[in-house]
């Protein structure tokens, strides 16, 4: 018999545990039924499909769509703005203003020096990062969003500065050319603004890129 | 062999048929959807996309809720019951679509049975 929570998990992966669990168990027993006709498993299995309604890869996509819709807590919002484009731009909007925060409260970076150039690394601020992670990750998990999603929007503050370097970059290398210097200090610019960040939301994210806990029984 | 009607009428339709079958017991979604194959032979038909969509937003708006129950044989399923404010939608929605049926027939001659 095929394992239908894989298959359903395969198909439906940002599904909570109890809808996978309910759909695989509609299916199953529509197997069942269609197996009691003493077809072979090929056939039991295609017709359990078709019954079913989920004969091609797109009737799978609607099948997420309208369950996404119909359990979906927000309201006027569509599932792409509720689960990366809202908690993404709160989990940046909170860096921000946690660093404009720190730095009117006059918490001083601590200045590091590597190969003779100064890197100022605003630890403060990336103590803070780790909450704002978790923000953007819960609000995107609350909205049904895949792990990726949830992962993006609780990173998007350093995926935003790295995409902001990458284009300053170019420029950079046209109007410095090409030096040593010039590199290592993208690099360090990269570890500070991008990777130190990255790290510190990574771990306030963590946390919820685990599936809720479902409330009814079956795993 | 009765006639499938189309999805989309059918869609509108989903509500009154889960309320009404819910109303006579609690059900799991399997057995809704193969019990409204069977009384309406063959008419209604529900797939996965098309009634547990339906199921979880009712049970969105406080018309049902579903509990895990495990059967003898060790299978789990999650059965829908009737609550206070579906069972008070019924009506309403059996008068509406009463409602609908005689404009219909006034218009093109299409009268429930």
């Amino acid at each position: 018999m095929p394992d239908w929570k894989k298959l359903v998990r395969q198909n439906l992966p940002a599904a909570d545990q109890e809808v996978v669990a309910e759909v695989a168990s509609h299916l199953e027993e529509t197997y069942d039924l269609a197996s009691s006709c003493g077809c072979s498993t090929e056939a039991a299995l295609e017709l359990t499909l078709r019954q079913a309604g989920l004969e091609a890869g797109k009737d799978w996509r609607v099948l997420a769509k309208q369950i996404r819709r119909s359990i979906s807590q927000e309201g006027p919002m569509n599932h792409r703005t509720s689960s990366l484009w809202f908690p993404a731009l709160l989990t940046l909007l909170g860096a921000s203003v946690s660093l404009m925060a720190t730095q009117i409260l006059g918490v001083q970076p601590r200045l590091v020096w590597v190969r003779g150039m100064g890197v100022t690394l605003y630890w403060p601020w990336l103590a803070t990062l780790p909450v704002f992670g978790a923000i953007g990750a819960s609000l995107s998990r609350r909205a049904h969003a895949s792990v990726l999603t949830r992962l993006t929007a609780g990173l998007s503050p350093a995926l935003i500065m790295l995409t902001v370097m990458l284009i300053v970059l170019p420029w950079g290398l046209v109007l410095d050319g090409l030096h040593f210097f010039t590199l290592v200090s993208f690099g360090l610019g990269l570890a500070n603004w991008v990777a130190l960040p990255a790290f510190a939301l990574f771990l306030g994210a963590l946390p919820f890129l685990r599936e809720p806990q479902a409330i009814g029984p079956p795993r | 062999m009765t006639k499938r009607i189309s999805s989309k009428i059918s869609r509108g339709s989903g509500e009154l048929a889960i309320l009404s079958l819910l109303a006579e017991q609690p059900l799991y979604g399997f057995e809704i959807a193969k019990q409204i194959g069977e009384r309406t032979g063959g008419a209604l038909q529900f797939t996965l996309a098309s009634l547990y969509p339906l199921l979880y937003e009712m049970e969105k708006r406080g018309w049902v809720e579903g509990h895990w129950q495990t059967n003898q044989g060790g299978r789990d399923r999650r059965y829908y019951r009737l609550t206070t404010a579906g069972r008070k939608q019924l009506a309403p929605l059996r008068q509406e679509w009463q409602a609908f049926f005689h404009a219909l027939d006034a218009i093109a001659g299409v009268s429930h049975a």
